[in-house]
């Protein structure tokens, strides 16, 4: 059985069909790259299996249940954890507090959930952070903290939107290490949203490729960057007939963490 | 058990907050003993009424973010109860108490389900003119005296602990006092429980809270049932205080800005907030509405002041005075 199975999805607002006729399915234990180029409908997709958004069309089932149209909470409810492109906090939480949330999902205990929060961050390295307010951090520390806020609710399957945006090559090197850490340690399935290449290559053991909403390419890193199609997403038609040949050579030579950027 | 032990532990505040409290504290469990003139001790007991007004308001509007502009419903509601079961039916004040509460809470359960769809500045509309229909409700419902409201006769020998009738103000003060303190530590225990800590997180960002497992919409429902609970006590001690209620002093909608005005002033959102809030507005709405409005005929004074209080508030520190205290002191601290 698998995780996650995404049969025949699609969400229109209005004319617009941000999502159509998607299917996919992600096993317990993969980590699943999801990439196109903006506005294909990535994170539409992800907001419809995380409960944000009700498809128009199709089903989503999660742990064998189908789970179409269920509001996000419960979807937390139900083991699936997720971070935002776009984190705006208005309140005065500070980081342990922003975590401890996280942790009530499991516990009503206040203690227990600081004591749980509290782990978390010591082993996610923000001990040091755990009095600041979120609003008041880097991009950096407040995406490792909005993640651990997903963790604190012990999740099966995480979903992660853009986490390495606006990110340095170092933050981004340690954000690496972070997704391996939760993917192998704490044996959480994850599935990914990236622009930055190189994480999404090195880590993703499946790629999946939207364009115009649509699921038009899937399979591990290497193989993605040498699919047509892919790179006609990507560098637009007219790009491909003239230069192709010299593209694809350059993809299928070049090492998985460069092909693109 | 823990529970209880949070109740009483206020150990994350600094040690000048707690001297400060604990002076006040003992002020106010001295102050009858203290020389004082009948105007200051009236002043007093509305002060402690505001405060738990407050302090309920408080869990909604303060650390649940929801501008809640239709409290004096609730008040309206245990005021009435109170009078109605005493009136009617000889019930004691004690029976009648957590009967109000009940009735308060069931109508913000009904009022509160379709209110929380909305957000923001609707929301506070809202609230406004459900609290705005039911006092018309009540002006024209003559089981509970419609327009000229209700009198409460004397039951018996004065002191009456049952029916909370007295002769001397101290006693309500005292009684005040008590539900005052109940309301602090129960305060207290709240901004550090699971709803509490969940409602600070629907405020800082909802759709980060629900994707983190809150259904949003019940926990502020949960929390607006609170607040009512605390907001219908204190209008059923209301109705044995004044012996005299009518919908336009229980009910009108200047009691509800007030009570929202006040824990803003003080500080939306954090335990001292609306004390300190009452602490100023009341005795100012008093003593001046006492100076202009006798003296110079100045009726609608105090109603430019709280607007303009209301204006500095949002344009200069949106967490009130507590706020201010805050900031002076991270100023100091770096």
């Amino acid at each position: 059985m698998a995780l996650l199975e995404v049969k025949g999805l699609g969400m229109r607002f209005g004319g617009l069909h941000a999502n159509r006729d998607i299917s996919f399915a992600v096993e317990q234990g993969e980590l699943v790259g999801l990439i196109g180029p903006n506005g294909s409908g990535k994170s539409t997709l992800f907001n419809c299996i995380a409960g944000l958004y009700t498809p128009t069309s199709g089903s989503v089932f999660f742990l064998g249940k189908d789970v179409t149209g269920r509001k996000s909470y419960e979807m937390a409810r139900l083991g699936l954890g997720r971070t935002f492109q776009v984190y705006v906090a208005r309140g005065d939480l500070n980081v342990l507090e922003n975590v401890m949330v996280g942790c009530f999902l499991k516990t009503s205990s206040p203690s227990k959930a600081k004591a749980q929060a509290e782990a978390l961050l010591a082993q996610m390295n923000l001990t040091e952070l755990a009095r600041d307010r979120v609003a008041n951090l880097p991009v950096a520390a407040q995406k490792r903290v909005v993640m651990a806020s997903a963790l604190a609710t012990k999740p099966d399957l995480l979903l992660l939107d853009e986490v390495a945006a606006g990110l340095n090559l170092t933050e981004i090197d340690e954000m690496m290490n972070l997704i391996r850490w939760v993917h192998r340690d704490l044996k959480i399935t994850v599935m990914l949203i990236e622009h930055v290449m190189e994480l999404v290559m090195s880590l993703s053991h499946r790629v999946l490729v939207l364009e115009s909403g649509k699921l038009i390419a899937e399979g591990d890193p290497a193989s993605i960057v040498c699919k047509p199609e892919v790179i006609k997403a990507y560098l637009g038609e007219r790009y491909v007939q003239e230069h192709g040949a010299e593209v694809l050579e350059a993809a299928a030579c070049a090492p998985p963490g460069n092909g693109e950027n | 058990m823990e529970a209880l032990r949070s109740a009483f532990d206020f150990s994350d505040f600094p040690r000048t907050d707690l001297c400060v409290a604990g002076t006040v504290a003992v002020f106010l469990l001295i102050f009858p003993l203290l020389p004082h003139s009948s105007f200051a001790m009236a002043t007093m007991i509305q002060f402690l009424m505001f405060s738990v007004y407050g302090m309920g308001w408080n869990t909604i509007g303060g650390y649940g973010g929801q501008v809640d502009l239709g409290k004096a419903q609730y008040v309206g509601i245990g005021a009435y109860t109170s009078a109605v079961m005493m009136i009617r039916w000889d019930v004691p004040f004690w029976v009648s108490l957590p009967v109000g509460m009940a009735l308060a809470v069931a109508w913000s359960f009904i009022i509160g389900y379709p209110l929380f769809r909305l957000t923001g500045h609707y929301f506070a509309i809202a609230t406004i003119a459900t609290s705005l229909i039911l006092k018309d409700l009540f002006e024209s419902w003559s089981f509970v005296g419609a327009a000229r409201g209700l009198k409460i006769p004397i039951k018996g020998e004065m002191p009456n602990f049952l029916y909370l009738q007295f002769r001397q103000d101290a006693y309500y003060y005292y009684v005040i006092l008590g539900f005052f303190f109940v309301g602090l530590f129960y305060l207290n225990w709240f901004r550090k429980s699971r709803i509490g800590y969940q409602l600070r997180c629907i405020k800082d960002n909802e759709e980060m809270a629900r994707s983190l497992g809150i259904d949003s919409h019940w926990a502020k429902i949960k929390a607006y049932a609170v607040a009512t609970a605390f907001v219908a006590a204190v209008g059923s001690f209301h109705a044995c205080y004044n012996f005299n209620i009518e919908p336009e002093d229980t009910m009108s909608l200047d009691l509800s800005v007030l009570i929202a005005l006040m824990a803003m002033l003080g500080g939306a959102g954090s335990l001292w907030g609306p004390i300190i809030g009452a602490a100023v507005l009341v005795p100012m709405k008093n003593y001046l509405g006492a100076f202009f409005g006798a003296k110079a005929g100045l009726v609608g004074l105090d109603l430019i002041i709280y607007a303009s209080i209301i204006m500095v508030i949002a344009a200069f520190e949106p967490r009130g005075i507590w706020g201010l205290i805050t900031r002076l002191r991270q100023g100091r601290g770096s």
